[in-house]
């Protein structure tokens, strides 16, 4: 009875081992586990997706701070109205509209809009939740140091910096490096927009400049949206809708005249009020369909 | 018998963690990230890139374009110390299609973190130079590049 015992013991040890042994197998860094089988080479390569070009986007508040520099003032009631999250239904439309809070909340802390920046932090939040990644906010206490530090535009500053840097290694560490694209499209549509309006009212050189300068990034959006198109269908509308604003911008008398082109001058670029009115009317469309979802 | 079970156990269990670390790379992106982080500052963190490199029979070339902004001061940092064999970093003003680019920084050997303060220049791009691996020991390993600015 007792030798049965100790070998019933023995048995279930064993069996647990094993099992161990194969959810070792069967869960730590799959695709490495191909490649360590000692199969083909080349199947083994060819199943690891390396692009050979990548893209590092900014981030919303490095955009807002830019425009802050140039002068960008403050103007109420021309940030996205605010909606409830959970209208938005598909991945795309939650990651666009995150993008476009984003973008608001650097505006308004940047501006010292206490009430509005704790609003458009609160949809962040909500929206992080829809996509499933709300966790990001309680890392380091982000959402609580954000309240307590309501009225300090550095550590609100530093802080969204913070939110950026977990969002980023989150998206990251969970396979979904399209969702940093499309939220930045999002963030650089309503920063635009925002800055569109503003110079509307003051016609500021510096701030067209700026309007003209973030022009030039938008290459840099579209293509990082081309990679990861193949992993979300939906984000096809969103790069022709992004490739008609660049096709608008590159065929503008100041851009086609402009030496050397966008790329390679470090010369400021302006355009003429009636071009900037041009591009606005787009980016507007544009930012309308993003926000109606 | 009971030293047989107790032997027998510690056999599979060291076995059991001796394959988990075989199957894990060294990539704690965690532990990479709160190293560039440290050498960003006083620059405010801007992006991050993770780049999986995986070494095959043939060098590759792997770029990252960094869009900039004139009049902002940026930081580039790099930690490849998790990589099983070392990766070249360079830093060019125009990508690799164009024939007039040039480096205006180019890592050293045996340099793991990188740290690279920007001239100002319209874009960026990052090219990871992967050396071939004949070895067929399929290495494995990440790059964590961090963008700053000020």
């Amino acid at each position: 009875m007792l030798v049965n015992k100790k070998s019933f013991v023995l048995k279930s040890a064993m069996l647990i081992a094993t099992g161990m042994l194969l959810a070792s197998c069967g869960s730590e860094t799959p695709k490495e586990d191909n490649l360590s089988t000692g199969t083909d080479t080349t199947a083994a390569e060819a199943s690891v997706e390396v692009e050979d070009v990548s893209y590092s986007l900014p981030s919303p508040l490095q955009i807002a701070s830019i425009f802050k520099k140039s002068g960008l003032k403050y103007k109420e009631g021309i940030t996205s109205t605010l909606k409830d999250p959970s209208k938005y239904t598909t991945n795309v439309s939650k990651a666009l509209n995150l993008g476009v809070y984003s973008a608001d909340l650097s505006y308004t802390v940047l501006n010292k809009q206490n009430q509005e920046a704790m609003n458009y932090m609160k949809l962040c939040r909500q929206m992080a939740d829809n996509l499933g990644m709300g966790s990001v906010f309680d890392q380091g206490n982000l959402s609580k140091r954000f309240e307590k530090n309501i009225g300090n535009e550095d550590s609100l500053a530093y802080i969204i910096a913070e939110l950026q840097m977990v969002t980023d290694m989150y998206l990251d560490e969970n396979d979904q490096q399209e969702v940093t694209s499309i939220v930045f499209a999002g963030a650089w549509v309503e920063s635009m927009y925002v800055g569109s309006k503003v110079y509307e009212k003051g016609k500021d050189k510096s701030l067209n400049s700026k309007l003209a300068e973030q022009m030039t990034i938008l290459g840099s959006i579209v293509n990082a949206l081309k990679v990861q198109e193949k992993k979300d269908a939906a984000i096809g509308g969103l790069i022709a809708d992004l490739q008609g604003v660049k096709d608008i911008y590159d065929g503008l008398p100041s851009v086609k005249d402009h030496p050397e082109a966008n790329d390679d001058t470090e010369k400021e670029m302006s355009l003429t009020d009636d071009e900037v009115s041009t591009l606005t009317t787009k980016i507007e469309a544009i930012r309308t369909k993003i926000i109606n979802g | 018998m009971k030293k047989l079970f107790y032997t027998g156990l510690l056999g599979l269990f060291f076995v059991y963690g001796f394959t988990t670390i075989q199957t894990t790379d060294n990539c704690d992106k965690k532990t990479l990230t709160a190293s560039c982080k440290k050498k960003m500052e006083p620059y405010k963190y801007d992006s991050q890139k993770f780049t999986k490199i995986m070494f095959q029979k043939k060098t590759q070339q792997l770029e990252i374009e960094v869009p900039v902004f004139i009049g902002e001061k940026y930081r580039l940092v790099f930690n490849t110390s998790s990589l099983p064999k070392p990766v070249q970093v360079n830093v060019y003003t125009k990508d690799k299609e164009s024939k007039k680019r040039e480096a205006i920084y180019s890592s050293k050997p045996g340099e793991n973190e990188i740290v690279f303060d920007a001239p100002r220049v319209r874009k960026l791009y990052v090219d990871y130079d992967v050396p071939a691996d004949s070895t067929n020991q399929k290495l494995s390993g990440c790059i964590v590049f961090m963008v700053g600015y000020k």
